[in-house]
Protein backbone atom coordinates (compact mmCIF):
# COMPACT_ATOMS: atom_id res chain seq x y z
CA UNK A 1 0.00 0.00 0.00
CA UNK A 2 2.68 2.43 1.03
CA UNK A 3 4.65 1.35 -2.01
CA UNK A 4 1.88 2.16 -4.48
CA UNK A 5 1.24 5.48 -2.81
CA UNK A 6 4.88 6.29 -3.03
CA UNK A 7 4.91 5.28 -6.68
CA UNK A 8 1.87 7.40 -7.42
CA UNK A 9 3.39 10.45 -5.79
CA UNK A 10 6.58 9.71 -7.69
CA UNK A 11 4.63 9.62 -10.93
CA UNK A 12 2.94 12.86 -10.05
CA UNK A 13 6.29 14.43 -9.31
CA UNK A 14 7.59 13.23 -12.66
CA UNK A 15 4.60 14.68 -14.42
CA UNK A 16 5.21 18.05 -12.83
CA UNK A 17 8.88 17.87 -13.68
CA UNK A 18 8.09 17.09 -17.33
CA UNK A 19 5.69 20.01 -17.53
CA UNK A 20 8.38 22.25 -16.07
CA UNK A 21 10.90 21.04 -18.64
CA UNK A 22 8.44 21.60 -21.50
CA UNK A 23 7.64 25.10 -20.24
CA UNK A 24 11.32 25.90 -19.88
CA UNK A 25 12.24 24.63 -23.36
CA UNK A 26 9.35 26.42 -25.07
CA UNK A 27 10.14 29.56 -23.09
CA UNK A 28 13.80 29.51 -24.11
CA UNK A 29 12.92 28.81 -27.75
CA UNK A 30 10.33 31.59 -27.66
CA UNK A 31 12.85 33.98 -26.16
CA UNK A 32 15.40 33.12 -28.88
CA UNK A 33 12.79 33.63 -31.58
CA UNK A 34 11.72 36.84 -29.92
CA UNK A 35 15.31 38.09 -29.92
CA UNK A 36 16.09 37.34 -33.55
CA UNK A 37 12.68 37.97 -35.09
CA UNK A 38 10.95 40.47 -32.82
CA UNK A 39 7.16 40.22 -33.13
CA UNK A 40 5.45 43.00 -35.00
CA UNK A 41 2.01 44.47 -34.72
CA UNK A 42 0.25 42.70 -37.57
CA UNK A 43 -1.77 44.35 -40.26
CA UNK A 44 -5.43 43.70 -39.50
CA UNK A 45 -7.88 43.70 -42.35
CA UNK A 46 -11.60 43.13 -42.07
CA UNK A 47 -12.35 42.01 -45.61
CA UNK A 48 -10.90 38.75 -46.89
CA UNK A 49 -7.72 39.21 -48.92
CA UNK A 50 -7.37 37.82 -52.44
CA UNK A 51 -4.61 35.22 -52.72
CA UNK A 52 -4.80 34.28 -56.39
CA UNK A 53 -4.47 36.02 -59.70
CA UNK A 54 -7.61 37.07 -61.43
CA UNK A 55 -9.44 34.14 -62.91
CA UNK A 56 -12.35 33.89 -65.33
CA UNK A 57 -11.77 37.41 -66.64
CA UNK A 58 -13.90 37.29 -69.74
CA UNK A 59 -16.92 38.71 -71.50
CA UNK A 60 -19.33 36.68 -69.40
CA UNK A 61 -17.83 37.13 -65.94
CA UNK A 62 -16.83 40.76 -66.35
CA UNK A 63 -13.47 42.26 -67.18
CA UNK A 64 -12.35 42.19 -63.54
CA UNK A 65 -13.10 38.52 -63.15
CA UNK A 66 -12.79 36.84 -59.79
CA UNK A 67 -10.04 36.27 -57.30
CA UNK A 68 -9.84 33.43 -54.81
CA UNK A 69 -9.81 34.90 -51.31
CA UNK A 70 -8.14 33.25 -48.36
CA UNK A 71 -11.47 32.53 -46.68
CA UNK A 72 -12.60 30.76 -49.84
CA UNK A 73 -9.68 28.35 -49.56
CA UNK A 74 -10.74 27.83 -45.94
CA UNK A 75 -14.25 27.04 -47.19
CA UNK A 76 -12.82 24.39 -49.53
CA UNK A 77 -10.81 22.93 -46.64
CA UNK A 78 -13.89 22.80 -44.41
CA UNK A 79 -15.82 21.08 -47.19
CA UNK A 80 -13.03 18.54 -47.59
CA UNK A 81 -13.00 17.82 -43.85
CA UNK A 82 -16.78 17.41 -43.75
CA UNK A 83 -16.68 15.09 -46.78
CA UNK A 84 -13.89 13.04 -45.21
CA UNK A 85 -15.93 12.69 -42.03
CA UNK A 86 -18.98 11.69 -44.05
CA UNK A 87 -17.09 8.95 -45.89
CA UNK A 88 -15.44 7.70 -42.70
CA UNK A 89 -18.77 7.41 -40.91
CA UNK A 90 -20.47 5.90 -43.94
CA UNK A 91 -17.77 3.26 -44.21
CA UNK A 92 -18.17 2.41 -40.54
CA UNK A 93 -21.95 2.18 -40.86
CA UNK A 94 -21.76 0.02 -44.01
CA UNK A 95 -19.30 -2.40 -42.41
CA UNK A 96 -22.15 -3.69 -40.26
CA UNK A 97 -20.12 -3.37 -37.11
CA UNK A 98 -22.62 -2.72 -34.34
CA UNK A 99 -20.04 -1.20 -32.01
CA UNK A 100 -18.88 2.11 -33.48
CA UNK A 101 -15.19 2.82 -33.04
CA UNK A 102 -12.95 5.82 -33.52
CA UNK A 103 -14.45 8.64 -35.54
CA UNK A 104 -17.80 6.97 -36.03
CA UNK A 105 -18.09 6.36 -32.29
CA UNK A 106 -17.39 10.00 -31.54
CA UNK A 107 -19.91 11.01 -34.16
CA UNK A 108 -22.56 8.71 -32.73
CA UNK A 109 -22.10 10.28 -29.30
CA UNK A 110 -22.29 13.79 -30.78
CA UNK A 111 -25.35 13.08 -32.90
CA UNK A 112 -27.11 11.35 -30.01
CA UNK A 113 -26.51 14.31 -27.71
CA UNK A 114 -27.72 16.97 -30.13
CA UNK A 115 -30.61 14.78 -31.34
CA UNK A 116 -31.92 14.43 -27.79
CA UNK A 117 -31.55 18.18 -27.35
CA UNK A 118 -33.53 18.94 -30.49
CA UNK A 119 -36.17 16.34 -29.64
CA UNK A 120 -36.82 17.95 -26.29
CA UNK A 121 -37.31 21.33 -27.99
CA UNK A 122 -38.88 20.55 -31.34
CA UNK A 123 -41.17 17.67 -30.38
CA UNK A 124 -42.85 16.09 -33.39
CA UNK A 125 -41.09 18.38 -35.86
CA UNK A 126 -37.67 16.97 -34.94
CA UNK A 127 -37.30 15.16 -38.26
CA UNK A 128 -37.69 18.46 -40.13
CA UNK A 129 -35.63 20.68 -37.87
CA UNK A 130 -32.79 18.45 -36.73
CA UNK A 131 -30.89 18.39 -40.08
CA UNK A 132 -30.48 22.19 -40.06
CA UNK A 133 -29.37 22.21 -36.44
CA UNK A 134 -26.82 19.44 -36.99
CA UNK A 135 -25.51 20.91 -40.26
CA UNK A 136 -25.01 24.37 -38.81
CA UNK A 137 -23.40 22.98 -35.69
CA UNK A 138 -20.94 20.73 -37.49
CA UNK A 139 -19.93 23.14 -40.24
CA UNK A 140 -19.52 26.10 -37.88
CA UNK A 141 -17.60 23.97 -35.41
CA UNK A 142 -15.14 22.79 -38.06
CA UNK A 143 -14.84 26.31 -39.48
CA UNK A 144 -14.10 27.73 -36.02
CA UNK A 145 -11.66 25.03 -35.00
CA UNK A 146 -9.55 25.73 -38.06
CA UNK A 147 -8.20 28.61 -35.99
CA UNK A 148 -6.36 26.09 -33.81
CA UNK A 149 -4.32 24.65 -36.69
CA UNK A 150 -0.77 25.97 -36.99
CA UNK A 151 -0.18 27.71 -40.32
CA UNK A 152 -3.68 29.10 -40.60
CA UNK A 153 -3.54 32.92 -40.50
CA UNK A 154 0.27 32.86 -40.53
CA UNK A 155 1.65 31.35 -43.77
CA UNK A 156 1.16 33.14 -47.04
CA UNK A 157 2.37 35.62 -49.63
CA UNK A 158 4.04 38.90 -48.81
CA UNK A 159 2.06 41.89 -49.96
CA UNK A 160 3.10 45.51 -49.99
CA UNK A 161 1.09 47.84 -47.77
CA UNK A 162 1.01 51.58 -47.16
CA UNK A 163 4.12 52.87 -45.36
CA UNK A 164 2.27 53.94 -42.21
CA UNK A 165 0.45 50.61 -41.84
CA UNK A 166 1.55 47.88 -39.48
CA UNK A 167 3.66 45.13 -40.99
CA UNK A 168 7.22 43.96 -41.53
CA UNK A 169 9.78 46.47 -42.65
CA UNK A 170 11.53 44.89 -45.62
CA UNK A 171 14.77 43.16 -44.68
CA UNK A 172 17.21 40.94 -46.47
CA UNK A 173 15.83 37.91 -44.71
CA UNK A 174 12.43 38.51 -46.20
CA UNK A 175 13.69 38.08 -49.77
CA UNK A 176 11.84 41.03 -51.19
CA UNK A 177 12.96 42.91 -54.25
CA UNK A 178 12.07 46.48 -53.29
CA UNK A 179 12.15 48.13 -49.87
CA UNK A 180 8.94 49.14 -48.14
CA UNK A 181 6.38 47.84 -45.73
CA UNK A 182 5.12 44.34 -46.22
CA UNK A 183 2.44 42.23 -44.63
CA UNK A 184 1.64 38.55 -44.79
CA UNK A 185 -1.49 37.66 -46.71
CA UNK A 186 -2.26 34.20 -45.34
CA UNK A 187 -3.31 31.46 -47.74
CA UNK A 188 -5.92 30.26 -45.30
CA UNK A 189 -7.84 32.52 -42.95
CA UNK A 190 -10.43 31.38 -40.44
CA UNK A 191 -13.67 30.98 -42.34
CA UNK A 192 -15.95 32.60 -39.78
CA UNK A 193 -13.99 35.85 -39.95
CA UNK A 194 -15.58 36.52 -43.32
CA UNK A 195 -18.95 38.23 -43.04
CA UNK A 196 -20.08 36.64 -46.31
CA UNK A 197 -19.97 33.17 -44.79
CA UNK A 198 -21.89 34.03 -41.64
CA UNK A 199 -24.40 36.09 -43.59
CA UNK A 200 -25.01 33.15 -45.94
CA UNK A 201 -25.61 30.82 -43.00
CA UNK A 202 -27.95 33.37 -41.38
CA UNK A 203 -29.93 33.76 -44.60
CA UNK A 204 -30.32 30.00 -44.92
CA UNK A 205 -31.38 29.73 -41.29
CA UNK A 206 -33.99 32.51 -41.37
CA UNK A 207 -35.38 31.51 -44.78
CA UNK A 208 -35.78 27.88 -43.80
CA UNK A 209 -37.48 29.00 -40.57
CA UNK A 210 -40.23 30.55 -42.71
CA UNK A 211 -40.41 27.42 -44.87
CA UNK A 212 -40.81 25.18 -41.84
CA UNK A 213 -43.39 27.54 -40.36
CA UNK A 214 -45.47 27.35 -43.53
CA UNK A 215 -45.05 23.58 -43.62
CA UNK A 216 -46.30 23.27 -40.04
CA UNK A 217 -49.15 25.79 -40.03
CA UNK A 218 -49.94 26.41 -43.68
CA UNK A 219 -50.89 29.89 -44.81
CA UNK A 220 -52.09 30.99 -41.33
CA UNK A 221 -48.38 31.16 -40.47
CA UNK A 222 -48.29 34.58 -42.12
CA UNK A 223 -50.94 35.75 -39.66
CA UNK A 224 -47.96 36.22 -37.39
CA UNK A 225 -46.75 39.05 -39.64
CA UNK A 226 -50.08 40.45 -40.90
CA UNK A 227 -52.52 39.98 -38.04
CA UNK A 228 -55.63 40.90 -40.03
CA UNK A 229 -57.75 38.65 -37.83
CA UNK A 230 -57.20 40.94 -34.84
CA UNK A 231 -58.70 43.86 -36.81
CA UNK A 232 -62.08 42.12 -36.83
CA UNK A 233 -62.15 40.00 -33.68
CA UNK A 234 -60.62 42.18 -30.96
CA UNK A 235 -63.47 44.19 -29.45
CA UNK A 236 -62.46 47.84 -29.20
CA UNK A 237 -61.40 48.50 -32.79
CA UNK A 238 -58.31 50.52 -31.89
CA UNK A 239 -56.98 47.66 -29.72
CA UNK A 240 -57.18 45.42 -32.78
CA UNK A 241 -55.38 48.10 -34.76
CA UNK A 242 -52.58 48.08 -32.19
CA UNK A 243 -52.37 44.29 -32.44
CA UNK A 244 -52.09 44.62 -36.21
CA UNK A 245 -49.19 47.06 -35.99
CA UNK A 246 -47.46 44.90 -33.38
CA UNK A 247 -47.67 42.00 -35.82
CA UNK A 248 -46.01 44.21 -38.45
CA UNK A 249 -43.12 44.63 -36.03
CA UNK A 250 -42.58 40.86 -36.21
CA UNK A 251 -41.29 41.37 -39.77
CA UNK A 252 -38.59 43.70 -38.46
CA UNK A 253 -37.67 41.24 -35.72
CA UNK A 254 -37.38 38.55 -38.38
CA UNK A 255 -35.00 40.74 -40.38
CA UNK A 256 -33.04 41.61 -37.24
CA UNK A 257 -32.44 37.89 -36.76
CA UNK A 258 -30.34 37.84 -39.94
CA UNK A 259 -28.16 40.65 -38.63
CA UNK A 260 -27.84 39.21 -35.15
CA UNK A 261 -27.01 35.70 -36.42
CA UNK A 262 -24.33 36.89 -38.81
CA UNK A 263 -22.76 39.56 -36.60
CA UNK A 264 -22.64 37.32 -33.53
CA UNK A 265 -20.57 34.61 -35.18
CA UNK A 266 -18.47 37.03 -37.22
CA UNK A 267 -17.79 39.36 -34.30
CA UNK A 268 -16.81 36.61 -31.89
CA UNK A 269 -14.41 34.89 -34.25
CA UNK A 270 -12.90 38.03 -35.77
CA UNK A 271 -12.34 39.53 -32.33
CA UNK A 272 -10.74 36.23 -31.28
CA UNK A 273 -8.37 36.33 -34.27
CA UNK A 274 -7.39 39.94 -33.62
CA UNK A 275 -6.85 39.14 -29.95
CA UNK A 276 -4.56 36.25 -30.90
CA UNK A 277 -2.46 38.53 -33.14
CA UNK A 278 -2.23 41.29 -30.58
CA UNK A 279 -1.42 38.96 -27.68
CA UNK A 280 1.29 37.39 -29.84
CA UNK A 281 2.72 40.87 -30.32
CA UNK A 282 2.53 41.90 -26.66
CA UNK A 283 3.48 38.66 -24.86
CA UNK A 284 5.30 36.42 -27.34
CA UNK A 285 5.96 33.56 -24.90
CA UNK A 286 3.36 31.06 -23.55
CA UNK A 287 0.44 33.41 -23.23
CA UNK A 288 -0.87 32.89 -26.75
CA UNK A 289 -1.48 29.22 -25.92
CA UNK A 290 -3.81 30.23 -23.08
CA UNK A 291 -5.72 32.49 -25.46
CA UNK A 292 -5.92 29.58 -27.93
CA UNK A 293 -7.56 27.52 -25.18
CA UNK A 294 -10.12 30.29 -24.71
CA UNK A 295 -10.68 30.34 -28.48
CA UNK A 296 -11.36 26.60 -28.46
CA UNK A 297 -14.08 27.24 -25.89
CA UNK A 298 -15.53 30.18 -27.81
CA UNK A 299 -15.51 28.15 -31.03
CA UNK A 300 -17.63 25.33 -29.67
CA UNK A 301 -19.97 27.69 -27.77
CA UNK A 302 -20.61 29.82 -30.85
CA UNK A 303 -21.24 26.77 -33.01
CA UNK A 304 -23.68 25.46 -30.40
CA UNK A 305 -25.40 28.83 -30.07
CA UNK A 306 -25.83 29.18 -33.83
CA UNK A 307 -27.38 25.72 -34.08
CA UNK A 308 -29.42 26.10 -30.91
CA UNK A 309 -30.91 29.46 -31.93
CA UNK A 310 -31.85 28.01 -35.32
CA UNK A 311 -33.52 25.14 -33.48
CA UNK A 312 -35.37 27.49 -31.13
CA UNK A 313 -36.62 29.81 -33.89
CA UNK A 314 -37.70 26.91 -36.07
CA UNK A 315 -39.61 25.20 -33.27
CA UNK A 316 -41.17 28.56 -32.34
CA UNK A 317 -42.33 28.88 -35.95
CA UNK A 318 -44.12 25.52 -35.76
CA UNK A 319 -46.26 26.64 -32.82
CA UNK A 320 -49.52 28.35 -33.76
CA UNK A 321 -49.60 32.04 -32.94
CA UNK A 322 -52.38 31.74 -30.36
CA UNK A 323 -53.90 33.96 -27.69
CA UNK A 324 -51.03 34.06 -25.25
CA UNK A 325 -48.18 36.37 -26.11
CA UNK A 326 -45.17 34.54 -24.81
CA UNK A 327 -42.53 35.11 -27.46
CA UNK A 328 -40.12 37.87 -26.58
CA UNK A 329 -37.12 37.15 -28.73
CA UNK A 330 -35.14 39.79 -30.49
CA UNK B 1 -1.37 66.67 -39.39
CA UNK B 2 -4.79 65.89 -40.75
CA UNK B 3 -3.86 62.21 -40.88
CA UNK B 4 -2.78 62.28 -37.25
CA UNK B 5 -6.02 63.88 -36.12
CA UNK B 6 -7.97 61.32 -38.14
CA UNK B 7 -5.98 58.54 -36.54
CA UNK B 8 -6.59 59.88 -33.03
CA UNK B 9 -10.28 60.36 -33.74
CA UNK B 10 -10.50 56.75 -34.89
CA UNK B 11 -9.12 55.46 -31.62
CA UNK B 12 -11.42 57.74 -29.61
CA UNK B 13 -14.42 56.62 -31.63
CA UNK B 14 -13.59 52.95 -31.22
CA UNK B 15 -13.21 53.42 -27.47
CA UNK B 16 -16.53 55.24 -27.25
CA UNK B 17 -18.24 52.55 -29.29
CA UNK B 18 -17.19 49.93 -26.77
CA UNK B 19 -19.14 51.65 -23.98
CA UNK B 20 -22.11 49.68 -25.22
CA UNK B 21 -20.42 46.50 -24.01
CA UNK B 22 -21.51 47.64 -20.53
CA UNK B 23 -25.07 46.58 -21.22
CA UNK B 24 -24.02 43.17 -22.51
CA UNK B 25 -21.91 42.61 -19.39
CA UNK B 26 -24.77 43.50 -17.07
CA UNK B 27 -27.14 41.26 -19.03
CA UNK B 28 -24.79 38.27 -18.91
CA UNK B 29 -24.26 38.75 -15.20
CA UNK B 30 -27.98 38.92 -14.50
CA UNK B 31 -28.79 35.83 -16.55
CA UNK B 32 -25.99 33.84 -14.88
CA UNK B 33 -27.27 35.01 -11.49
CA UNK B 34 -30.79 33.85 -12.27
CA UNK B 35 -29.57 30.51 -13.59
CA UNK B 36 -27.39 29.82 -10.55
CA UNK B 37 -30.25 30.65 -8.19
CA UNK B 38 -32.55 28.39 -10.17
CA UNK B 39 -30.06 25.52 -10.09
CA UNK B 40 -29.49 26.00 -6.37
CA UNK B 41 -33.21 25.66 -5.71
CA UNK B 42 -33.81 22.84 -8.14
CA UNK B 43 -30.59 20.97 -8.95
CA UNK B 44 -32.46 18.40 -11.07
CA UNK B 45 -33.30 21.07 -13.63
CA UNK B 46 -29.64 22.01 -14.09
CA UNK B 47 -29.49 20.77 -17.69
CA UNK B 48 -32.43 22.76 -19.05
CA UNK B 49 -31.55 25.82 -17.00
CA UNK B 50 -28.03 25.71 -18.37
CA UNK B 51 -29.19 25.45 -21.99
CA UNK B 52 -31.56 28.37 -21.58
CA UNK B 53 -28.90 30.36 -19.77
CA UNK B 54 -26.47 29.89 -22.65
CA UNK B 55 -29.19 31.03 -25.05
CA UNK B 56 -29.89 34.12 -22.97
CA UNK B 57 -26.21 34.86 -22.67
CA UNK B 58 -25.85 34.59 -26.42
CA UNK B 59 -28.66 37.11 -26.88
CA UNK B 60 -27.23 39.68 -24.51
CA UNK B 61 -23.69 39.02 -25.68
CA UNK B 62 -24.77 39.80 -29.23
CA UNK B 63 -25.36 43.42 -28.20
CA UNK B 64 -21.80 43.72 -26.93
CA UNK B 65 -20.56 42.03 -30.09
CA UNK B 66 -22.34 44.65 -32.23
CA UNK B 67 -20.36 47.31 -30.38
CA UNK B 68 -17.19 45.34 -30.97
CA UNK B 69 -17.95 45.02 -34.68
CA UNK B 70 -18.57 48.77 -34.91
CA UNK B 71 -15.30 49.46 -33.09
CA UNK B 72 -13.42 47.10 -35.40
CA UNK B 73 -15.06 48.70 -38.43
CA UNK B 74 -13.95 52.13 -37.24
CA UNK B 75 -10.42 50.92 -36.59
CA UNK B 76 -9.68 48.73 -39.58
CA UNK B 77 -11.83 49.81 -42.50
Amino acid sequence: MADTKNEASNKKGNWKKELGIVLLVTGVLGAIGWYFFPPIMPHVQLAAEPVSHTIFASKWFGEEGFTITNTLTAMFLVDLVVLALVFAVQKAVKSGDLVPRGISGAFEALIEAIYNLSESTAGKWTADIFPYFATFFIIVLIANYMELLPGVDSIGWLAKVAPNAHGYAARGALLVKEPGHYTVVPWVRVLSTDLNFTLALALVSVTMTQVIGVKALGLPYFGKFFNIKALFTVKPFWMGLIDFFVSLLEIISELAKIISFSFRLFGNLFAGSVMLFVIGFLVPIWFQSAVLLLEAFVGVIQALVFGLLTLMFMSLATHPHGGEHEEAHA
Amino acid sequence: MEQTILHAARFIGAGLAMIGALGGGIGIGLSAQGAVQGIARNPDAAGTVQTNMILGIAFSEAVAIYCLVIALLILFV
